[in-house]
């Protein structure tokens, strides 16, 4: 399937001729609505890989992942000056010490806007959710000068519901669209940066195309990010079929439609409601619950748990979460990796050896 | 509850253990002995009280060790709002200090295995591996933990907490508590106290159904008074280290802290601190430092390194190298001020929202140079502490910042709390001649 993708870069210069504002967004859950209605464009940064990470290093410590360390280098070499403000959710410790050196320390041209999510899926944590949106909305109207009405964020919302739709469905697809799995970890991962109204138009014209169905060996992914993506070139080398995924940056945003008319309660819904995460603090249960009926509704056989070193909300329920899997019938593996370095040849080793086990 | 656990609980802690160890203690107080690797030439001999805090934290366990099924026992994370519990009668473990404990008893690195050979990577909280380890493992320096009727992990401390209770609820399989405390980048919004006062609110139905127990609020009150005042008394033996020489250095400090972290709300805490201060008190009175020969003063920044504590205060303290004041220690005195048992809910979600680790790190700042100027010192040491990220990320820019902007001689040393296989000695004792002689000039 050949499909044009525009680049970062590309979307960037666009959004700047049209004079919107370039929000960096780091990961994972926050609201890509309540920034567009404030003429705001998110681009997210889960990383990037592979740049030079001594500038972050004269910050943070080396026991700090790579997504963060990586992050930090990337905006002190300049990289992030087309940036009008960073939002940084509160995804994990790590993440909350980069927005507060930042903020406090650091302190870089671009303004910083922290965000808090709540680490349960109770009514306090859906009411405390949709305070801190109101929040996060009353410091963006300072910041750009808008207010923007209920309706408003109401269309915005129902816009990116529409492309999470869309986003559901290629996935549902993808084995049907003669796809490899590079190309559609392209297509998925462009909505870290494309507004959902151009992602909208590609994710359709995707679904029309129809080619050869894959028929590798179906598993799943699950970890924060695929990178390097030389990990996904790899397994379609090795003949494996990432057929559903359990990743930050993919599969656990496919957040479901709203229902109610309070547009920031119906964005907090959708974060809270959200496919289990453990940033989120959905118990391992739930996690083996979810993972369990996608493996039986997708047919995987086994499972790769691609982690970024360093990871603690990964690292911590990877023992119970794999014990349980295998109870019924599930195998997994675990590999960690560092996402400023080229895919090691001892982990492309692992995946392989591991499909060949499914294989067989 | 069951009578047979009841009759081993009396029999074996009232009736037998506490007059043991009551006796123990006494007998330590009447002829105190220095051990023989203790460096008199340098430190002067340990603080009295000693037997007392050894005589309470034996004691804490041994209720530990026979509690399950006489009393409701709670695991709760060190910032956890304690009080409900404590006034419901629960036993409350904090597995945080047994971490800590297994630490300076050098048990970390076995009993930690444990959990690594289960698949837990060595990259997570070394508090976290050597408390699920113990647990795998049945392992422990105590003797023996009760196992838990209720978990309670409170987010102010760090996010770790929650995925490593998640942990613990699914092996013991019983309910867990979450206070979840928004991070406080420079004042709590009114949203995030009302969220933690709901999350408090909603809490007490779950700890009555687990103690059987209806909350008495008049038994509350008591209790966050106590909680309090040990926390007052804490704040006032921490300040003690104003004086030169200081009567106590952060290493007595470290030993010493266990019952304002695990046995917040009880009146033997209380007394226990008053009667800490009435020695520092007498020691000030007759010039005895916690250092002979005291000429520098430092300050220390994150948790202690529990299996050096003793290297740390001689190598230090044999160049007359006093370290008299934390930022960790002085975080289980500072939010006193904000408890007010008029107002139990309310002035709870406030104190525990605001710890210093569920502060920006311009807070931290500011604290250790408040601190410098207060305590009147020389420098501080930054423990990089690999095992704590809450604590640690920001260390370099306020190393920087301590040097460059307020000419404050600062050192980052790279260590982990718990476990010695991210210790070199051999770098650490390296990097403290270089300060030792930096600050000398």
């Amino acid at each position: 399937m050949q499909m044009t993708i525009p680049s970062r870069k590309e979307v960037i210069k666009d959004i700047k001729k049209r004079k919107g504002l370039v929000a960096a967004v780091l990961p994972i859950h926050y609201s890509r609505a309540l920034l567009r209605t404030f003429d705001i464009y998110p681009i997210e940064l889960w990383g990037p890989p592979k740049v030079d990470v001594s500038l972050g290093g004269t910050h943070l410590q080396t026991y700090v992942c790579s997504i963060v360390h990586n992050a930090l280098s990337f905006l002190k070499m300049g990289a992030l000056n087309v940036a009008d403000l960073l939002l940084i959710p509160h995804t994990c410790d790590s993440l909350q010490g980069l927005a507060s050196i930042l903020i406090d320390l650091i302190k870089p041209e671009q303004a910083i806007f922290p965000l808090y999510l709540p680490r349960g899926q109770r009514e306090d944590d859906l009411t405390f959710l949709a305070d801190e949106l109101h929040s996060l909305y009353a410091q963006l109207s300072d910041f750009t000068g808008k207010h923007p009405s209920d309706e408003d964020l109401l269309a915005a919302i129902k816009r990116e519901e529409m492309s999470d739709l869309l986003m559901a469905k290629l996935y549902k697809k993808k084995q049907l669209m003669g796809i490899n799995n590079i190309d559609f970890y392209r297509l998925i991962r462009s909505r870290e940066y494309l507004p959902a109204e151009q992602f909208s138009d590609l994710a359709d014209e995707a679904l029309q195309t129809s080619g050869e169905p894959i028929q590798g060996i179906p598993i799943i992914l699950s970890g924060i990010v695929p990178e390097p993506m030389e990990v996904l070139s790899t397994i379609d080398e090795m003949n494996g079929e990432v057929v559903a995924d359990d990743l930050a940056c993919c599969g656990r945003r496919l957040y479901e439609p709203g229902t109610g008319t309070d547009p920031f309660r119906r964005m907090a819904e959708r974060i809270i409601y959200a496919p289990p995460d453990p940033t989120r603090g959905n118990s391992i249960e739930e996690r083996v619950k979810y993972l369990t009926g996608m493996a039986q509704n997708t047919g995987a056989k086994g499972i790769i748990f691609y982690d970024v070193k360093f990871c603690e909300p990964e690292l911590f329920d990877l023992p119970e979460l794999r014990n349980a899997l295998k109870e019924v019938g599930l195998a997994s593996i675990n590999v960690e990796v560092n996402i400023n370095n080229p895919l090691p040849h001892q982990v492309a080793t692992r995946i392989g050896a591991f499909l060949e086990m499914l294989d067989s | 509850m069951g009578l047979t656990d009841s009759l081993k609980y009396y029999w074996n802690v009232k009736a037998m253990g506490q007059p043991f160890l009551h006796w123990q203690r006494r007998q330590a107080e009447r002829n105190p002995k220095v051990s023989s690797r203790w460096r008199t030439d340098i430190l002067s001999p340990p603080l009295r009280i000693g037997a007392r805090t050894k005589e309470l934290v034996s004691r804490h366990y041994l209720e530990g060790r026979y509690a399950s099924g006489h009393r409701p026992v709670a695991w709760v994370t060190s910032g956890g709002p304690v009080e409900i519990l404590q006034a419901l009668g629960f036993y409350v473990l904090y597995p945080e200090n047994h971490g800590a404990l297994c630490g300076a008893r050098r048990a970390v690195i076995d009993i930690s295995s444990e959990a690594e050979n289960s698949g837990y990577s060595i990259d997570i909280c070394s508090y976290a591996r050597t408390d699920i380890g113990s647990v795998l493992s049945g392992k422990t320096p105590v003797g023996r933990l009760p196992k838990p009727d209720l978990l309670l992990a409170c987010t102010n401390i760090c996010q770790t907490v929650l995925h490593w209770y998640r942990v613990l609820a699914r092996h013991f399989k019983v309910p867990l508590i979450l206070i979840d405390t928004p991070f406080v980048y420079t004042k709590a919004s009114d949203h995030a106290l009302k969220y933690v006062k709901k999350q408090l609110e909603n809490s007490i139905p779950i700890c009555e159904r687990v103690a059987a127990r209806t909350l008495d609020y008049r038994r509350l009150k008591e209790v966050i008074k106590l909680s309090k005042d040990a926390a007052e008394l804490w704040l006032e033996i921490i300040g003690r280290g104003r004086h030169r020489p200081a009567p106590i250095s952060v290493f007595d400090q470290f030993i010493h802290m266990a019952p304002i972290v695990e046995m917040r709300g009880k009146k033997e805490t209380v007394d226990f601190y008053a009667a800490l201060l009435k020695e520092l008190d007498e020691n000030i009175s007759r010039g005895i430092g916690a250092v002979r020969n005291e000429r520098k003063r430092l300050l220390w920044d994150n948790l202690p390194i529990w299996y050096r504590l003793r290297y740390l205060a001689e190598n230090l303290g044999e160049h007359g190298i006093s370290v008299v004041a934390s930022t960790y220690t002085n975080a289980w005195g500072e939010l006193a001020p904000l408890m007010n048992q008029e107002k139990p809910l309310e002035s709870m979600a406030r104190t525990y929202i605001y710890p210093i680790l569920n502060q920006g790190t311009k807070y931290k700042l500011d604290t250790m140079k408040r601190m410098v100027e207060e305590f009147q010192l020389d420098g501080v040491i930054l423990h990089s502490d690999r095992s704590c990220k809450p604590y640690s990320i920001g260390q370099i820019d306020q190393r920087n910042k301590l040097i460059q902007e307020y000419g404050i001689p600062a050192l980052l040393l790279e260590a982990d709390h718990d476990d010695p296989r991210a210790y070199s000695e051999e770098q650490v004792a390296s990097r403290l001649a270089s300060f030792v002689e930096m600050l000398d000039d």
